[in-house]
């Protein structure tokens, strides 16, 4: 690549940890350990121990036509062997939580090969090959993108990420797929991420710290760090609003175009 | 039956509530001198999973539990988000000044009581209907704004006291 990717505007510490995010030369903070086998059965698409379905044969012994653009795309692992398309969807609560759905679709765009991603207000879809997809689990598990509280493994009844926080700080889930334990400060999740109930809980650590969130967030809030406070972000979005309002109605073009109709462009 | 002079007091606190601190908040604010109902709203917790691939499967949510108010045994179907309280108009500023007491004790968080009208205060067509059809018999004039147009008041009133 002949030029840096700046990634996102601003110069406030949420920009920061947005250009973070997206940097895929950045690594993220390890924090905590989860077992691959755990991860398995909270993504709920297989039983841990079983093997990979596929879709179609492993590329290698398929016939193609020829086609210079599979000469030039590396294929990734998942495909090479054919696998399934599986997902992983996060909700992530407005209360500071380290990620938001805009964030993570830039982030994966920018870190991950191969992925489809889908962006609704409270919740994040990433879609791609499920053994590709459980590498990429782990890492946005295991780092500061997730936090046991205010960031929610949901595959459906998502609701949630706008409403108030529970007493112990955990954002509200309707199916309760998370518990908190009160004597041990833990998160774990007794159901995987559909809703369907897990033979064995899975711990997923400590809930973050409130003020470590305000330092790690990618979200902008009056009672943290405003947006109105990033004068950069505020001019870049501006200019993008202004650019797009004049050359969607497409005003100046219009005018002239008017003009030569008239022959009044001399 | 005689008009009364009735007011709102709506107390909504920064967290949701866990039912056991509902609990405390309810049989403490019943103590109070005034007080004629109790609306306890927040977001409904479903008792089976509605859609998706574990469509069926129960929730059990811990927040969806019964609680005792004043000996009476009450289901909590919502996770608890405000507490709207209806009371006679001449014990209000003793009513919100003890509250406020209640939940600075109770809560180890913030919280909002504002006083104003929270309820509807005029039969509807839903609620004459439900009369006129059937559904509901004796309707009583006094759960006016208290029951969900499309719900039952036996399902979601209780009373308690007298």
């Amino acid at each position: 690549m002949s030029y840096k990717p700046q990634y996102t505007p601003g110069e406030t510490k949420i920009a920061q940890n947005r250009r973070n995010h997206m940097d895929p030369d950045f690594e993220m903070k390890k924090i905590r350990n989860i077992n691959d086998e755990d991860i398995v059965s909270v993504l709920g698409h297989r039983n841990p121990g079983e093997s990979y379905k596929s879709v179609h044969p492993p590329l290698e012994e398929m016939d193609f036509e020829e086609d210079m653009m599979k000469d030039l795309v590396e294929p990734i692992p998942g495909a090479k062997e054919g696998g399934r398309t599986r997902y992983i969807q996060f909700a992530d609560s407005m209360y500071n939580a380290p990620a938001h759905p805009y964030d993570r679709a830039r982030t994966y765009m920018s870190r991950f090969r191969g992925v489809d991603t889908g962006t609704l207000s409270g919740r994040q879809v990433i879609e791609i090959r499920e053994l590709d997809l459980e590498k990429i689990s782990k890492e946005l598990l295991e780092t500061e993108f997730f936090d046991p509280a205010k960031t929610g493994l949901r595959g459906a009844t998502v609701h949630g990420h706008s409403l108030r926080l529970d007493e112990n700080g955990l954002m509200f889930d309707a199916l309760q797929r998370y518990v908190y334990n009160e004597e041990t400060n833990m998160v774990s999740y007794v159901k995987d991420q559909v809703g369907r109930p897990l033979d064995t809980p899975v711990e997923v650590g400590e809930p973050l710290d409130e003020e470590h969130l305000k330092e790690i967030t990618t979200i902008y809030r009056s009672d943290n760090v405003g947006m109105r406070e990033d004068k950069e972000a505020i001019e870049a979005v501006l200019t993008i609003h202004e650019a797009r309002t004049d050359g969607g109605f497409g005003l100046e073009v219009f005018k002239n175009d008017l003009k030569a109709k008239l022959g009044d462009d001399k | 039956m005689e008009p009364i002079k009735a007011i709102d007091v709506r107390i909504f606190p920064h967290r949701r509530l866990k039912p056991g601190t509902t609990e405390k908040i309810l049989n403490e604010l019943l103590d109070l001198e005034g007080v004629l109902r109790f609306l306890v709203n927040g977001e409904s917790l479903p008792k089976v999973v509605g859609y998706g691939p574990a469509r069926g499967t129960s929730v059990n949510h811990p927040d969806r539990k019964i609680i005792t108010v004043k000996g009476k045994e009450v289901e909590l179907l919502v996770s608890v988000g405000d507490i709207v309280v209806t009371i006679r108009h001449e014990n209000l500023e003793e009513f919100v000044e003890k509250t406020k007491t209640i939940l600075e004790e109770t809560l180890n968080f913030g919280f909002d009581v504002r006083v104003g009208i929270f309820t509807r205060t005029k039969t509807t067509v839903s609620d004459n209907l439900k009369v006129a059809y059937g559904i509901e018999e004796d309707f009583d004039p006094n759960m006016v704004g208290l029951v969900d147009p499309k719900a039952k008041s036996k399902e979601t009133v209780k009373l308690i006291g007298d």
